[in-house]
């Protein structure tokens, strides 16, 4: 970890909503929570998302029509899960960005997001894809969520 | 016999034991009770949003229903399991908890609600392919919601007060 960085995050734990998170296991317990829910979006659009491209949900309707309504479900899921992550970071940001958990789970729901918003976007919306792609793509897509998922699960666990 | 009897006698049976006292058994089951959520609470989820005609408007809602029923059905089969696992392994406990009791209500409602559902839908098929969802399977719809979203919260708090 660089100075900056190190010192960035040790200042941010020292900010009034850093310190009322940090002081209070009621809302500790309650952003977990809302973070939970937001991640539970997330799957449940990844799920119903790569599931399609597998040719095992939903497989009588169109690719688009499927994948466009999961991809606004894990765009809200999203967005709940990383504002309530941001505030529960800022309480504990020194330990938790040295924590190589956190780290891991960082990069891959950095590739699971890109990788589903640029890569899976562009697939699922050219027509001229083979069937063996679209299966590559789904399995991939599932393999980086359900990794963001484990992630979580083993920072809970082991921090 | 007593319930707090029958949790005693849980906590001492060998599944129990070998959860509390292995390296990784506690964890490995923790991780499976949260995916079966995410599984089942995710995909179920999209039903409840169709029959709220929040997305996607455009399916027969049976036909979201039976294409997502397999996933939530198996992903719910994960969760009870591994919730029981972690019950037998600290029944004292949890019997003891708040939020463990609200969250079995929550279940228990939640599950009420799935079978009047599941009852009154099979009756007309209007109920579940109108146009616009009736009123009867909206508000099941946003029931289902609200209680899955209040099981998820407790099983949370349960974490953060129990251990």
């Amino acid at each position: 970890m660089t100075p900056t960085f190190a010192s960035f995050f040790t200042w941010l734990e020292t900010t009034p909503v850093a310190r009322l998170i940090a002081e209070s296991l009621l809302v500790t317990a309650s952003l977990s929570a809302i973070h939970l829910i937001g991640f539970t979006l997330v799957t449940g659009g990844a799920l119903v998302a790569n599931l399609r491209l597998l040719g095992v949900l939903l497989h009588q309707r169109a690719i688009t029509e499927v994948t466009g309504a999961a991809s606004r479900g894990i765009a809200v899921g999203l967005a709940i899960s990383v504002a309530t992550g941001l505030l529960m970071f800022s309480s504990r940001a020194a330990s938790v960005s040295a924590n190589s958990t956190f780290q891991v789970k960082m990069v891959l729901l950095l590739a699971a997001a890109a990788f589903h918003f640029i890569l899976h976007r562009a697939v699922t919306q050219r027509a001229d894809v083979t069937v063996p792609v679209l299966r590559a793509t789904g399995a991939l897509g599932l393999a980086l969520w359900l990794g963001v998922a484990l992630a979580g699960c083993a920072f809970i666990l082991f921090e | 016999m007593t319930i707090l009897g029958i949790c005693e006698w849980l906590e001492a049976t060998a599944i129990a034991v070998l959860i509390r006292e292995s390296l990784y058994g506690f964890s490995i089951v923790v991780a499976t009770h949260i995916l079966g959520i995410t599984l089942s609470v995710g995909t179920l989820l999209w039903a409840d949003l169709r029959m709220l005609d929040i997305s996607m408007r455009g399916y027969r809602l049976s036909e979201v229903y039976r294409g997502l029923a397999p996933w939530f059905v198996s992903g719910f089969g994960v969760m009870i399991l591994s919730g029981a696992i972690l019950f037998a392994a600290f029944a004292t406990s949890a019997y003891g908890n708040l939020y463990f009791r609200i969250k079995m209500v929550a279940i228990a409602l939640a599950g009420l609600n799935a079978l009047i559902y599941h009852v009154a839908g099979r009756l007309p098929t209007e109920l579940f392919d109108a146009a616009r969802t009736p009123t009867a399977a909206r508000i099941a719809g946003l029931t289902s919601i609200v209680l899955w979203g209040a099981v998820i919260v407790a099983g949370r708090m349960i974490s953060y007060t129990m251990f």
